[in-house]
């Protein structure tokens, strides 16, 4: 165990290596400089090459690859061009609020799905489909709905109409019960895509385990339909379960940046929307980095989990 | 010699014809869920291509006498804060959807055959090669590596159909090579090695066309997932930049007046929602059209 | 008097009696309609009796076996009938009634080892908890009895592997874990539903021995479904034939095997080439295929294959009905084809040409070795030295258990895979036959295409030259010609390997080597296979090289016989001489291990199973490869590897101790 997930763990560090060294070069590559898209049309040229300077973008690609890969090492993230502060620091302050949102999404997401998409699958293994039928139909459409739409129509509804849930304000972390208020319109917005998704994966992993031969072994031996339900068949589905949760973790990121965006939240995403707008490089590279690599290590540690799951596989 | 009587197949006519592989030319159009995929999409197309004809406002055209108004029969989704009618917009936007869909489809269809017939079949170095940056770039979730390679190549229409191309080439990649593998070790690609077939023969006859009906329905769907990304891009302001429409950014102007004029971020929303829809559809019913056994 | 009416009589009267099946009917609903599965089965099995259900596939034998215990999931249903076990309805009982019927009065044994046991539970968890349920014993009482139980059955330091993971074990383990947990909870009847089919032949016979002398000791009676009329000879007392759904005929198995009353008994049992019947008979054949079971059948449901078939066949449906003492069968016909003199399933005889003259060699194989490096860097040996001659004219028949090596040899020869050392030599051009007719054509090919591409490939003839060679070839393997515009899907497995065959020839081969061609086949189907090969071989006078498990259809299609093990060729000779003498005691095993359908000659067996299993190809050996399964071995066979002479056409031994 302990030398797979070594094994693993420098494998993951190559894919952060080669992600860090395609942004860097992605944004030197592409014409034109940061300093030139920072100052558009409203610097002369010798105001420019001063920029440059400053952000370090006249010594040669290698040395500042090299000299940005010891900044990382040393866990130096730099400062935002325009206003110079560490991007630590903003960081410290926003990446609590996206990983709270993305960890009470997946817990909401997995209480609710798992007992839908179980109960749908049993329920076509005995030949009745309705359910099934129905949370098929309502998964599609709700996984094909705009994140953004489904965002707004709730915000009218909740926020708006009903006036449940605040639509704006401060993150006030003293009192948890405003936060989980403030937070709880986001939530359920990509709960819902999560759900559909995870509970579409539960009902085909069931199913499959349920006419698997092993099922019918253990209902010869004499165990009721919901015993083995519960003892041979949510145990296997739950391989192909984990890995979903992990993969489908990259695409609830994806969702954090427009809840974000769209609710006022002052997490990641909106410090990525922020940075691209203000043409701040150095924060964009950072954050997409930083993003990847919170992906990174959710795979690791589904791999990790489905390892530790799984007997047949030898370490 | 060996007996004649085993020649009798039932109903020899009947399967003559559906073995001209033509699920395309008889039926196909009365299989439900294509039926309800065209029902959803003709009427949405047919609307977009003959909009400059339909009797309502052009989309860049403001009327300050008609802001904010309520979805009437003179403007069917309403007007916005400028007065331009939402409809004539909304197709507008739609117009830019369907090239996106249809573009980012192309592009990772293509690529994705080529590059994953490549890896699939010759394995060892090239293999590894294509491989190991498919990985890189599945590091990343599809939005966040469309946002940033958005924020290098800035914002438009070509950009937004580039990035997104790039986000999905690598699943289409995985998924090519994977149907490969799996068709390289069949036994007819034996049969046919056995005859000193070439590569290129063991290719284009045996491989790719046994390939190409799962990358058609990964290819609808990734359609329909451009057009999701393209309007979050333009929502947050990525994307299409106004005043020309697109579906995200007309939501994004309406995300404002949300109070006052529900219509303005709501309608154009479902209008993405039916193509989606409509989409999966078609990708679901031509699935099932050349494989009966995907029905369950 | 009729089979229901002495049903009825008897039902009183025998205590002994432990099932009784009356009338049972499963209908599985599916797209394309309902298909009446088991349409009307009734039989009974008395205490302690083995009862066989024989029959092809889709003749509903494993639904009926199913549907005793309602074990069919959705959408199977039995919709009528009753099963009465020990005079007890138990097809009325609610779900949790039966539940205190199944694993504990009846066991089953599955068909499919590998995926019978739940892959993420140890063996000990499986076995113990259903124990402690239905003997009410605490655990460690239970898991003792499990080890027991585990000891019994033949696995090796039960104690520690009974906290194993399935995937720990083969597949012969994990049958015998089947085994022991059916008949752990002492049932009085064991469901066995194709329970060796996919196990070697040395295995299967140890199994075969391990369930017959488990239930009989323990007085189980039991109901073993198979299609392997061989193993039935061994194993059953009584047997029962299914056809499309019903029971064609039953009764004791000497009885059938003897007089077999129903012509489709009779055709089955003439398709098996026996141990004595030569390549100047033909195989009998049953031609056509079983009924669509989707649609209704009107009549007997044999009428469309049947020489005997009359009038009154397509009118009426036969019941079971009286031939004898226990013996029945649904036949208009009192004897079956008997009755009718001239349509007895006879033995047509087939010009042989006497190929044994020629002495033309046509491929040779020099200390072939092929290794196959897995990813701990590890090296399978599968090809370890074969050194091996096929003359012009000549059927090669190669034999042994998977992982033997010998479908490495067909596609070492073939030219798939390149030899590690060794050399071969191929005068002409060699072809091959595959063994799955599904897998070995492109789906979006026409047969047409598909028996022409050898032909476009090496840019032979223009468009009109290949086509018409493709009619022909079509027409040679005993199709239509019509069937170019077909595609692979809408043929029968059959017909597929005729295609397969005609694809062969197309380029003139020199030698045709088949790779299990058969093995995917129902039995009424394979003989025409058979025959189709050896009348081709006659007729083009061309080398075959046959690849099979099956070693009663070796012997009746080969010349020559190739013996392998672990990589090996351990005895070559003539075909006849090698069954009637064999000296290696490998080959002897194996022959002894292939059940015969004929249960005299079963009876008069001593079946005593070669223990243990193939060791991994992964470290081989110093000395003799069979060492460690030999009855015979001494040191000196474990320190020197018996070698097989060099080329030779007379009988070859690799054994120190053969005479």
């Amino acid at each position: 165990m302990t030398e797979y997930a070594a094994k693993k763990f420098l494998q993951m560090l190559v894919t952060v290596l080669g992600i860090v060294t395609l942004v860097f070069f992605t944004l030197r590559l592409i014409p034109g400089d940061a300093a030139s898209a920072m100052a558009g049309d409203t610097l002369s040229g010798e105001a420019l090459e001063r920029l440059r300077e400053q952000l370090g973008l006249d010594a040669p690609l290698p040395l500042q690859y090299f000299g940005y890969l010891g900044d990382l090492l040393r866990g130096d993230l730099g400062e935002t061009i325009t206003t110079r502060i560490p991007i630590a620091e903003l960081l410290f302050r926003a990446l609590p609020i996206t990983l709270s949102i993305a960890l009470a999404t997946i817990v909401l997401a997995v209480l609710i799905s798992i007992p839908l998409g179980t109960l749908a699958a049993f329920m076509v293994h005995k030949g009745r489909r309705w359910l099934d039928n129905a949370l098929t139909g309502a998964a599609m459409v709700i996984d094909l709905m705009p994140p953004f739409w489904t965002a707004l129509v709730l915000l009218l509804v909740f926020s708006l109409g009903l006036g449940w849930f605040p639509a704006s304000g401060q993150l006030n972390w003293n009192d948890p019960s405003s936060i989980m208020l403030r937070l709880a319109l986001p939530v359920i917005v990509l709960s819902l895509s999560q759900v559909a998704t995870l509970a579409r994966i539960t009902r085909t992993a069931v199913l499959d385990v349920l006419n698997e031969d092993y099922v019918r072994t253990a209902r010869s031996l004499g165990w009721s339909e919901l015993r083995v339900l519960f003892r041979h068949a949510l145990k296997n589905a739950a391989l192909p379960i984990a890995t979903v949760v992990g993969l489908s973790f990259g695409n609830l990121l994806g969702g954090t940046v427009i809840v974000e965006f769209i609710f006022t939240i002052p997490g990641v995403g909106n410090l990525l929307i922020t940075g691209i707008n203000s043409r701040d490089y150095q924060l964009v590279q950072t954050l997409i980095v930083v993003y990847a690599l919170v992906f990174v290590l959710i795979n690791f540690t589904t791999d990790l989990v489905y390892r530790a799951l799984d007997p047949r596989v030898q370490f | 010699m060996a007996d004649l009587s085993l020649s009798s197949v039932p109903a020899a006519s009947a399967s003559f014809r559906e073995a001209l592989g033509a699920p395309f030319r008889s039926g196909a159009l009365f299989h439900g869920k294509v039926r309800i995929a065209l029902l959803l999409l003709v009427p949405i197309l047919l609307l977009t291509v003959f909009a400059p004809l339909l009797p309502i406002q052009k989309p860049l055209e403001t009327n300050l006498r008609a802001m904010m108004e309520l979805p009437s029969i003179q403007h069917p989704f309403g007007t916005d804060k400028m007065g331009r009618d939402i409809l004539s917009r909304t197709l507008a936007g739609v117009q830019i959807s369907m090239l996106v869909g249809a573009s980012v489809a192309a592009i990772a269809l293509v690529s994705g055959m080529v590059l994953g017939t490549l890896a699939g079949f010759y394995g060892g170095k090239v293999d590894r090669v294509i491989m190991t940056i498919v990985d890189i770039f599945l590091a990343f979730p599809s939005l966040l590596l469309a946002i940033g390679l958005v924020s290098v190549m800035g914002t438009g229409l070509i950009p937004v159909i580039l990035a997104i191309s790039l986000a999905d080439v690598p699943r289409f990649i995985r998924l090519q090579r994977s149907q490969v593998l799996s068709l390289r070790s069949r036994a007819f690609i034996d049969a046919a090695r056995t005859v000193d077939a070439s590569q290129f023969w063991l290719m284009s006859r045996h491989i790719v066309p046994n390939t190409l009906a799962p990358m058609l329905v990964a290819a609808s769907i990734a359609a329909a997932n451009a057009i999701l990304i393209e309007a979050s891009l333009s929502f947050l302001g990525l994307g299409i930049m106004p005043p020309s429409p697109s579906l995200g950014n007309i939501v994004r102007d309406g995300q404002m007046y949300l109070e006052q004029a529900w219509w303005i971020s709501t309608l154009p929303g479902v209008v993405i929602l039916l193509i989606t829809i409509g989409l999966h559809f078609l990708s679901d019913g031509v699935r099932e059209l050349l494989d009966p056994r995907a029905r369950r | 008097m009729n089979y229901q009416a002495r049903l009825a009589n008897t039902m009183a009267t025998t205590a002994h009696t432990l099932l009784e099946v009356r009338g049972l009917r499963t209908q599985f609903q599916t797209g394309s309609g309902i298909v009446t599965a088991v349409d009307g089965v009734s039989f009974t099995i008395e205490r302690g009796e083995r009862v066989a259900v024989v029959g092809e596939s889709g003749s509903g034998k494993s639904a009926m076996a199913m549907s005793i215990l309602r074990l069919l999931a959705h959408p199977g249903k039995v919709v009528g009938g009753q099963v009465l076990l020990e005079g007890r309805d138990i097809n009325a009982l609610s779900e949790s009634q039966l539940n205190k019927v199944r694993g504990r009065q009846v066991g089953t044994v599955f068909q499919d080892p590998m995926s019978s046991l739940d892959p993420v539970m140890r063996v000990s968890k499986q076995m113990v908890e259903p124990m402690m349920r239905n003997l009410g014993i605490k655990r460690d009482e239970a898991r003792a009895e499990a080890i027991k139980w585990l000891g019994k059955v033949g696995i090796p330091e039960p104690e520690r592997r009974i906290d194993a993971y399935p995937f720990e074990m083969s597949g012969g383990m994990r049958q015998r874990v089947m085994i022991a947990m059916a008949l752990s909870s002492r049932p009085q009847l064991v469901i066995a539903d194709e329970p060796t089919t996919a196990l070697d032949v040395t295995i299967q016979a140890q199994i075969v021995e391990v369930l017959k002398n488990l239930t009989s000791e323990a007085g189980a009676a039991m109901l073993f479904i198979t299609h392997d009329l061989g193993l039935v000879a061994r194993f059953a007392h009584k047997v029962a034939v299914m056809y499309a759904g019903r029971i064609v005929e039953f009764g004791r198995v000497e009885d059938i095997f003897a007089r077999p009353c129903h012509p489709y008994t009779q055709s089955l049992l003439g398709t098996i080439p026996g141990t004595t019947m030569g390549k100047h008979e033909r195989l009998p054949q049953i031609s056509g295929l079983p009924p669509d079971m989707r649609k209704p059948i009107l009549g007997c449901a044999f009428k469309d294959r049947c020489a005997g078939v009359h009038e009154r066949c397509h009118a009426e449906a036969p019941a079971l009905s009286d031939r004898g003492i226990e013996h029945d069968a649904a036949c208009w016909l009192p004897k079956g084809l008997d009755s009718v003199a001239m349509l007895a399933p006879e033995r047509s005889a087939r010009a042989v040409v006497e190929s044994a003259g020629t002495d033309k060699v046509i491929v040779e194989l020099n200390a072939l070795r092929k290794q196959f490096s897995t990813s701990k860097r590890m090296v399978v040996n599968a090809v370890n030295g074969v050194n091996l001659r096929v003359h012009r004219g000549e059927t090669l028949g190669i034999v042994g258990e998977s992982g033997c090596g010998k479908s490495t040899v067909a596609r070492l020869l073939l030219g798939l895979e390149k030899p590690t050392s060794g050399d071969i030599y191929i005068s002409g051009l060699a072809q091959m036959v595959f063994q799955d007719p599904a897998s070995s054509f492109n789906p979006k090919m026409t047969i047409g295409a598909i028996v022409e591409e050898p032909l476009v490939v090496k840019r032979q003839g223009n468009r009109t030259e290949r086509s018409a060679k493709v009619r022909e070839l079509i027409e040679q393997v005993g199709l239509d010609p019509s069937h170019a515009d077909r595609y692979p899907h809408q043929l029968s497995g059959g017909q597929r390997q005729r295609v397969a065959v005609a694809r062969a020839l197309a380029l003139d081969p020199s030698v045709v080597v088949a790779d299990e061609p058969t093995s995917a086949l129902d039995v009424s189907v394979r003989a025409q296979i058979i025959n189709l090969l050896v009348d081709l071989k006659q007729e083009l006078g061309i080398g075959f090289v046959f690849i099979s498990h099956d070693l009663l259809t070796v012997r009746y299609i080969s010349d020559r016989i190739a013996v392998m093990y672990l990589g090996e060729v351990v005895e070559y000779g003539a075909a006849e001489e090698i069954f009637a003498n064999p000296k290696h005691p490998y080959t002897r095993a194996l022959i002894e291990a292939v059940p015969v359908p004929d249960p005299a000659i079963e009876a008069r067996r001593i079946n005593v199973p070669l223990q243990g299993e193939l060791p991994s190809p992964l470290n081989l050996p110093i000395g003799c490869a069979f060492a460690s399964r030999c009855p015979m071995a001494t040191d000196l066979c474990r320190s020197t590897k018996p070698q097989l002479p060099n080329h030779d056409r007379a009988r070859q031994v690799a054994c120190h101790h053969a005479t």
